[in-house]
């Protein structure tokens, strides 16, 4: 299993599309950017709905469940601050409530060997610090 | 068909040295490969009169620099200054590719005779790709903090989906690397130009970014390619044979910054790039003779090969293997060696390489009776733009 006990990582730095989404992973809640046009789902977060040009844009709670779109097992230690979780899987998490929209995360608490496409995953989260929480994923129980 | 098909060709083409590290100013390899494809010509340099390039430089976290990182259309001018000069233009939206099809266009609008167009590529020292600092902005502060950093896991994501949702099997890329090899062998400006692979080589190479081992991803290096483009007219009093642009096309589609690992985002990119280039130039996948597939990363090369059309979609490492890929095979591909081979200068040698095969100038590489010449210039997700050149203008 991958140690990220040492790892530092990059802390994201909201912006004004993106504010909501932070806040609400602060206190451990997915929220993602909703259409209120036509209702879809979207991440990252945009100016506009990919779908549909509607601007009525607003963040909404989804439930965290999904499966795993696509992963990469990363072994390249390049990054000396993540040297010590190689190898690790990154993820690509396809939401229920959301398709199309695509997180990244890692998958934790799971060897590396348990991503692959298709696999269950619910979300976590991962406290960077007081103001930022990273919403990760872990297979489904 | 397009008004304008094989209106304007390919002339003289131009390398400089390929070096693993930056011992001189990118600046000159620019020069060199500028200088080496006027000549090729039989040009003056006085003579050029459009300048066009795409001056990025694609690794992260390190500073750009005009003359030491990038090649700037402005350092280009103050290195020639150039008396005709009528014309010049830097792209943003579809990479090297780009730059060419805008020379094109402005040679069919008159606003320039001969025009050049180069890619510098720079090495710099230390880690290429960085991840963002301690911060992460932009689009980055939803990939940077799991571990995303530079294009290749942006791409390793959607292989695997490729290679899992069609029941694939990695080690079925070894013919691509291996083949492509064999093919540098043929091309002394590339940098393993002397140096083979082999299947075990591919196989034991140790892993980057899963399903990516070594030998998946292109080297980087310091150098330079240029080439002439002018008038069809123009092009025939030149010294060498033309390369006629029969069509070309640009991807016309594009993912939300920081969406990463979209399958469709290639395919649907790549499909409609090369819609365009089929009915501009009235040709379609079987006519093709010989293909340069754009394989920064080698998945790049699957996904140019389904979304273009010269096979289906999950096939393309089935399509690669029993020889069809070789010299003499049914679709010989990649024949410079393709990045893999040359190094990381990204598209403007695929598109050298296409147009020399179509004119006869490929020397000991060149593919037998070789007219239709198809080339995809970079990786069709972000910067896709494809063409076709051909020998015989009819």
């Amino acid at each position: 299993m991958s140690d990220w006990s040492k790892v530092t990582r990059p802390i994201p730095v909201p912006n004004e599309w993106t504010r909501p989404f932070w806040d609400a992973a602060k206190n451990h809640r997915l929220e993602l950017q909703r259409c209120q046009n036509c209702r879809s789902f979207q991440h990252p977060p945009y100016a506009t709905c990919v779908q549909c040009m509607a601007i009525d844009l607003k963040f909404e709670p989804v439930s965290g469940t999904g499966t795993i779109y696509a992963y990469t097992i990363m072994y390249h230690t390049g990054d000396k601050r993540f040297a010590s979780a190689v190898p690790y899987a990154s993820i690509i998490v396809e939401l229920d409530e959301a398709p199309g929209a695509l997180l990244a995360a890692n998958l934790l608490d799971a060897p590396y060997t348990e991503a692959k496409v298709g696999r269950r995953v619910e979300v976590t989260f991962e406290k960077l610090n007081d103001d930022i929480t990273l919403p990760q994923f872990r297979l489904a129980g | 068909m397009w008004d304008n098909r094989c209106k304007i060709a390919v002339s003289g083409v131009g390398f400089s040295k390929v070096t693993r590290s930056a011992d001189i100013p990118l600046a000159a390899h620019a020069l060199t490969a500028v200088r080496d494809a006027v000549a090729d010509s039989g040009l003056q340099m006085a003579d050029i009169d459009g300048l066009a390039t795409y001056p990025e430089l694609p690794a992260t976290g390190h500073a750009e620099v005009d003359g030491i990182s990038v090649v700037s259309v402005n350092c280009m001018m103050a290195m020639l200054k150039l008396p005709a000069l009528t014309w010049h233009i830097q792209v943003g939206t579809t990479n090297i590719g780009g730059a060419v099809q805008q020379a094109v266009n402005a040679l069919l609008a008159g606003v320039c005779k001969y025009a050049v167009v180069w890619r510098a590529m720079h090495n710099p020292s230390g880690t290429y790709q960085n991840l963002p600092g301690a911060y992460a902005h932009g689009a980055a502060q939803f990939t940077a903090p799991y571990g995303f950093g530079g294009p290749g896991q942006g791409m390793a994501v959607a292989y695997t989906r490729w290679l899992e949702r069609h029941g694939q099997n990695r080690e079925k890329m070894a013919t691509l690397a291996v083949t492509q090899r064999r093919h540098t062998q043929h091309n002394p400006h590339a940098w393993f130009y002397g140096t083979p692979l082999t299947r075990e080589d591919y196989l034991a190479s140790r892993m980057v970014a899963y399903p990516f081992c070594l030998f998946d991803c292109d080297i980087p290096v310091q150098g330079a390619v240029a080439i002439v483009l002018t008038t069809a007219d123009r092009a025939r009093d030149l010294k060498p044979k033309p390369a006629y642009i029969a069509g070309y096309g640009q991807r016309l589609h594009f993912e939300v910054a920081g969406r990463i690992g979209s399958l469709s985002s290639y395919m649907e990119g790549g499909s409609s790039s090369a819609k365009l280039t089929w009915e501009r130039s009235g040709f379609s996948p079987k006519d093709v003779d010989v293909a340069q597939i754009y394989d920064g990363f080698s998945a790049s090369v699957i996904y140019g090969l389904e979304s273009y059309g010269f096979c289906k979609e999950g096939e393309a490492l089935d399509f690669i293997q029993d020889g069809r890929i070789e010299l003499d095979g049914e679709l010989p591909l990649n024949t410079f060696g393709g990045s893999l081979g040359t190094g990381r200068i990204h598209g403007l040698w695929h598109i050298i390489e296409g147009a020399l095969q179509a004119s006869g100038r490929a020397g000991s590489r060149q593919v037998k009776d070789a007219n239709v010449s198809f080339v995809g210039a970079s990786a069709p997700i972000v910067t896709g733009t494809t063409f076709i050149f051909v020998g015989d203008p009819y």
